[in-house]
């Protein structure tokens, strides 16, 4: 069946990738299950998502997040590096690049913001 | 889920508004050739905006005085530089043009939300990937341990790829005229679309070239 076919292509890339960290042969202990149904729903899915739905976008998560740095990490310097991961990202996905952009511009902007605020308290 | 004539900058079904607006003021910044640093001095004051906006839990007050302070510091620079800060002003005031009318457009929006929607617009908003088991992760494959910066950009990227992956199932369902609940067949086209598209990064196969 064609369930079947595609959950042993995802269970592989992890194990070659993740080594031990995730355990045994295919008993990956669910991450993101809770978090990724409020995503679901957030995004247009259903209230309550099936189970399997689920399943295969955690996979498709997990084999992002580690792909992702693993390229990175065979770019420029051999460690990890941010802005690595911010040029892949531009050729591959506007949409993705101005999410990053906006992402680091606004953690710098309440870095900033904490930054006075705590310089205000020590004034007053 | 009815709106499929939409740009491609949308993020999801419902809240496709607010990508919308949200995308134009990456997508210019993004095609100036001023370097990283510039930009981040001059989207500084327009994010602000955004910032409050967002963060509405946060001391928003106190951030918009700090913008004011900051433009008036940062006019005592020598003749080039500026210029370039003229330039990079004006292209600020435009922004945050945009930005207040956006915010305001948003506001008006959510104000008409009917009480599903608010609450799918609540957890569209506030779900996100705990951040310790994304670092742990990550360090499993790079074997040191990596900047807290990494793991928020990471838990970032990956929710826009949830994003990606859940709206283009969502159009496959639509399109083989089928009701919400996803199933994985849908998932599963909908993966084959976006590979195609090469939105999905696979290291399975090595691309080869020249032959």
């Amino acid at each position: 069946m064609a369930h079947e076919e595609e959950d042993p292509t995802f269970e592989e890339e992890n194990e070659g990738i993740g080594g031990g960290a995730e355990g045994g042969q295919g008993k990956r202990k669910r991450l993101f299950s809770k978090e990724l149904r409020c995503m679901m729903y957030g995004f247009g899915d259903d209230q309550n998502p099936y189970t399997e739905s689920v399943d295969i976008l955690e996979n498709l998560v997990i084999e992002f997040i580690t792909e992702m740095p693993h390229k990175a990490m065979s770019i420029a310097r051999q460690g990890r590096v941010q802005v690595e991961d911010t040029v892949f990202l531009i050729r591959k996905d506007p949409r993705k690049f101005a999410r990053l952009k906006d992402l680091l511009t606004m953690k710098e902007e309440l870095k900033r913001a904490r930054k006075a605020f705590d310089e205000a308290n020590y004034g007053s | 889920m009815d709106n499929p004539g939409e740009s491609p900058s949308d993020k999801g079904g419902e809240p496709g508004e607010s990508e919308e607006m949200r995308a134009p003021p990456g997508a210019p910044a993004a095609a100036d050739p001023e370097g990283l640093p510039e930009e981040t001095d001059g989207d500084g004051d327009a994010e602000l905006k955004e910032a409050a906006a967002e963060e509405s839990e946060l001391k928003s007050q106190d951030v918009s005085d700090l913008s004011a302070v900051e433009r008036e510091d940062s006019s005592l620079l020598t003749p080039a530089a500026k210029k370039l800060r003229l330039d990079t002003k004006e292209k600020r005031e435009k922004k945050q043009k945009v930005d207040e009318d956006e915010i305001q457009k948003m506001q008006i929006l959510v104000s008409s939300f009917s009480e599903e929607q608010l609450n799918r617009y609540e957890m569209y908003r506030r779900s996100a990937f705990p951040k310790a088991a994304i670092k742990r992760l990550i360090q499993s494959i790079t074997g040191t341990s990596v900047s807290q910066n990494v793991v928020i950009a990471m838990s970032g990227i990956s929710k826009v790829f949830v994003g990606e992956v859940v709206e283009e199932a969502l159009d496959v369902c639509e399109k083989w005229g089928e009701t919400p609940p996803l199933q994985p067949k849908h998932m599963r086209e909908a993966v084959r679309r976006l590979k195609s598209k090469g939105q999905i990064p696979s290291s399975k196969h090595k691309k080869i070239v020249f032959f």
